[in-house]
């Protein structure tokens, strides 16, 4: 376990780096909401890079913000498939706000989320479920099972 | 070979997660590490220097993990050395993916160093390289 110091300057690293990625995520919002249809599959930028900061997350112990991560790599995976033009703009605006409040938490992470990061993290989910749902997970125990059949 | 003789390439995009694996591994005694950001640097490395363990972020540009992954199973010189996904990637379809293409190992985020040891020795005794 990290003294505090050296957590909070792990932080304040990933903070650092995650600053290019959101702005090139905000570019690549707009640009998917300019053309909805067409621009579709940048999607897959913000749910790789969403994939990137829930690791980090969990690595550095920030639990909240990689529900919030893993709910916008979701809902990204969604957008990239999305059959009609409202379903795109509505993943395009969960972005926005899972976007927006990984920020704010990540800045904020020694302070417990408040009421309307709250309402945020449920407004998620039901949008997550109305696109179908997340993908099926496996845990560790699951994927060792996977390699020893392999095997 | 000695431990501290094995070389352990690590690619990782995230700087936040290249120290801390590089923190992982040398807590548990490993101390020839490579970590670069991203495939290219890697394939550079690998044609380069002696590695004997690859651990590899899944989601990387320009070069996915997977995509390093199948470069190094098709690669004469280079195919016989295990390859240790490091992810928070666990959606069930990629993972079988990535087993269909040869990794040998799986180790999800956040990682804890007895897990990072216990699977990083088992391969390395498995290949005979401890």
């Amino acid at each position: 376990m990290n003294p505090p110091s050296v957590q909070h300057e792990k932080i304040q690293d990933f903070i650092n780096e995650l600053t290019g990625f959101a702005q090139t995520a905000e570019q690549i919002l707009n640009e998917i909401q300019e053309d909805l249809e067409g621009k579709k599959g940048s999607f897959s930028f913000f749910s790789e890079r969403m994939v990137a900061i829930r690791g980090t997350a969990l690595q550095l112990k920030l639990d909240h913000i990689a529900h919030i991560a893993g709910l916008g790599e979701e809902i990204a995976v969604k957008g990239a498939v999305a059959d009609s033009r409202p379903k795109i703009r509505k993943c395009v605006g969960s972005l926005w706000d899972a976007l927006t409040t990984v920020k704010y938490l990540l800045v904020h992470y020694d302070k417990p989320t408040d009421e309307e990061q709250d309402i945020l993290i449920h407004r998620l989910e039901s949008t997550l479920t109305s696109l179908g749902g997340a993908r099926p997970t496996v845990d560790e125990s699951e994927i060792e099972k996977i390699l020893k059949e392999r095997t | 070979m000695l431990q501290e003789d094995v070389g352990i390439l690590v690619i990782e995009d995230v700087q936040a997660m290249q120290v801390q694996i590089r923190e992982l591994l040398t807590q548990i005694g490993f101390s020839r590490i490579v970590v670069v950001d991203n495939g290219i640097e890697a394939r550079h490395v690998l044609n380069n220097q002696l590695i004997q363990l690859i651990l590899c972020d899944w989601h990387m540009t320009p070069v996915t993990g997977l995509e390093l992954l199948s470069y190094v199973r098709s690669t004469m010189s280079l195919k016989r050395i295990p390859f240790i996904m490091v992810t928070a990637e666990n959606t069930r379809s990629l993972v079988l993916e990535a087993v269909r293409f040869g990794v040998d190992d799986y180790l999800l985020k956040p990682l804890t160093s007895d897990q990072v040891g216990n699977k990083v020795y088992a391969l390395l005794i498995k290949h005979q390289v401890l």
